[in-house]
């Protein structure tokens, strides 16, 4: 079969798949799956036959995992969810992110409340990872306003970086085992400290496999104007770490706002980044006027890149996983919004086109070429 | 004590389709227990890790909310009938 471009995407009410040609001329759309359950995580992997995973949040009967074997025409719940285990106290709320593994089966999943946990068999059962589940700092995280989420894992050889809203950014160098709050330079402006340990808010990181050591992260910004204990703390909101993660550093200077949830890096180019600014308090769209933000070099410049969005009137919102790229050589961009339109940019986000206008809020977005 | 569990439509997949299920209880919480040992995946979806039914799972004895007895201690009787039951709720 030639090349299929698939989105999985995460609504309100279920999770719809959409696929095409690699031309990206016209998609098909199938769904809801789980119809009528709050989808926040989807998987397309990959590794061998494609698989496709999400996670189906159900306020009736807790959280399933959903499966998928030939490309999103049905799907089936895996044997079991990730649990927590007898007598730990916590009970799983929500699932926020799964990742492939290291061998064909591996998943890593990250839930709510925030902790860690992995299957070797594809979904069907799962174990916590208790160096970062049970960490010391595990008790004093809080929720924000999502929930106390592990909305990140990121995987660089023995190297993994979790992303916790409200937690920080943690690091394991020893494959999982031991994990370490490597938050300096990021800044939290909801404490009298702008720069703790840990704590932040971080909303999303990205990494490129070329660039192993740097990472771009959007991080809970919108503090400049704040005059509360420890002064104003601007451009905290967009950060870049050259090594590794251990620290930090600004480069949200030239952004609307360093306010938002996603961050995406071009495929082909660690240097290509991209962030979707929001209005700090009402987390949409800054004066009504929708724009993808890239940066070409790092996040030393940026550019809003808005031809085909709505040029005024427009107050969505677009979430931590709600924005993807696939891999294609001119690749295309994708961002759904939280009133429930799904938006393609092609050749990099240089022009736009609404694919879908009226799903139910979206809360994921991801894509892959099969 | 010999009681029914009767099964919503949503939740038989859990119970290879069962409509309802036989077992021998003298408690509420017994019977929930003895749910976990034989269909594990089922009484996940009532109760969570905690052993707490979840908050949008109703049951009853009979006709009675167990909330409107002695809860999950509410004792069964030969012959009874716990109803699990989602709430109306959503959005």
């Amino acid at each position: 079969m030639s090349e299929r471009v698939i989105l999985c995407i995460g609504t309100k009410k279920g999770l719809f798949v959409a696929e095409s040609g690699k031309g990206r001329r016209k998609f098909e759309l199938r769904g809801p799956f789980g119809a009528g359950v709050a989808v926040f995580s989807a998987l397309i992997d990959t590794r061998g036959t494609p698989r496709l995973y999400a996670s189906s949040c159900n306020p009736f009967f807790g959280m399933k995992v959903l499966r998928s074997t030939d490309l999103g025409r049905k799907f089936k719940e895996t044997r079991s969810a990730p649990e927590f285990p007898k007598g730990d106290g916590r009970a799983l709320a929500n699932i926020w992110s799964l990742e492939a593994g290291n061998n064909k089966k591996d998943l890593w999943c990250g839930v709510e409340p925030a902790a860690l946990f992995r299957s070797g068999d594809g979904g069907d059962s799962w174990e916590m990872v208790p160096g970062i589940s049970n960490h010391e700092h595990a008790p004093k995280w809080q929720p924000g306003n999502g929930g106390l989420c592990m909305h990140t894992i990121l995987r660089d050889g023995n190297r993994v970086h979790l992303g916790i809203s409200t937690g920080g950014h943690y690091l394991s160098e020893d494959g999982g085992e031991k994990f370490t709050a490597s938050n300096k330079g990021v800044g939290a402006g909801f404490a009298p400290d702008p720069y703790p340990e840990f704590g932040q808010c971080v909303h999303k990181i990205a990494g490129h496999k070329d660039a192993p050591g740097r990472l771009y992260m959007q991080n809970h910004g919108g503090w400049a104007d704040w005059d509360g204990p420890g002064g104003p703390r601007p451009d905290i909101g967009v950060l870049r770490s050259d090594d590794h993660g251990k620290s930090w550093r600004s480069i949200a200077k030239g952004l609307p706002s360093d306010f938002g949830f996603p961050i995406v890096v071009h495929p082909h180019d660690p240097d290509t980044v991209y962030v979707f600014p929001l209005e700090p308090m009402p987390r949409t769209c800054p004066g009504g006027v929708p724009a993808v933000w890239r940066s070409e070099d790092g996040g030393d410049s940026w550019k809003p890149i808005k031809r085909g969005l709505p040029k005024k009137n427009t107050y969505f919102t677009v979430l931590r996983d709600g924005m993807d790229i696939d891999d294609l050589k001119s690749p295309a961009l994708y961002f759904g919004t939280t009133t429930g339109q799904l938006w393609m940019g092609r050749d990099g986000g240089e022009e736009w086109e609404c694919l879908f206008d009226a799903l139910p809020p979206i809360n994921c977005v991801k894509v892959a070429v099969v | 004590m010999p009681v029914t569990v009767r099964i919503p439509a949503v939740l038989r997949a859990y119970c290879n389709g069962a409509r309802q299920l036989s077992l021998s209880a003298p408690t509420v919480r017994a019977a929930l227990v003895e749910l976990e040992r034989t269909h594990p995946a089922l009484y996940r979806s009532v109760c969570d890790e905690t052993d707490t039914v979840r908050r949008h799972v109703n049951l009853f004895v009979n006709t009675t909310h167990v909330r409107d007895l002695a809860g999950l201690d509410t004792l069964l009787a030969a012959g009874d009938e716990i109803v699990i039951l989602p709430a109306v709720s959503g959005g």
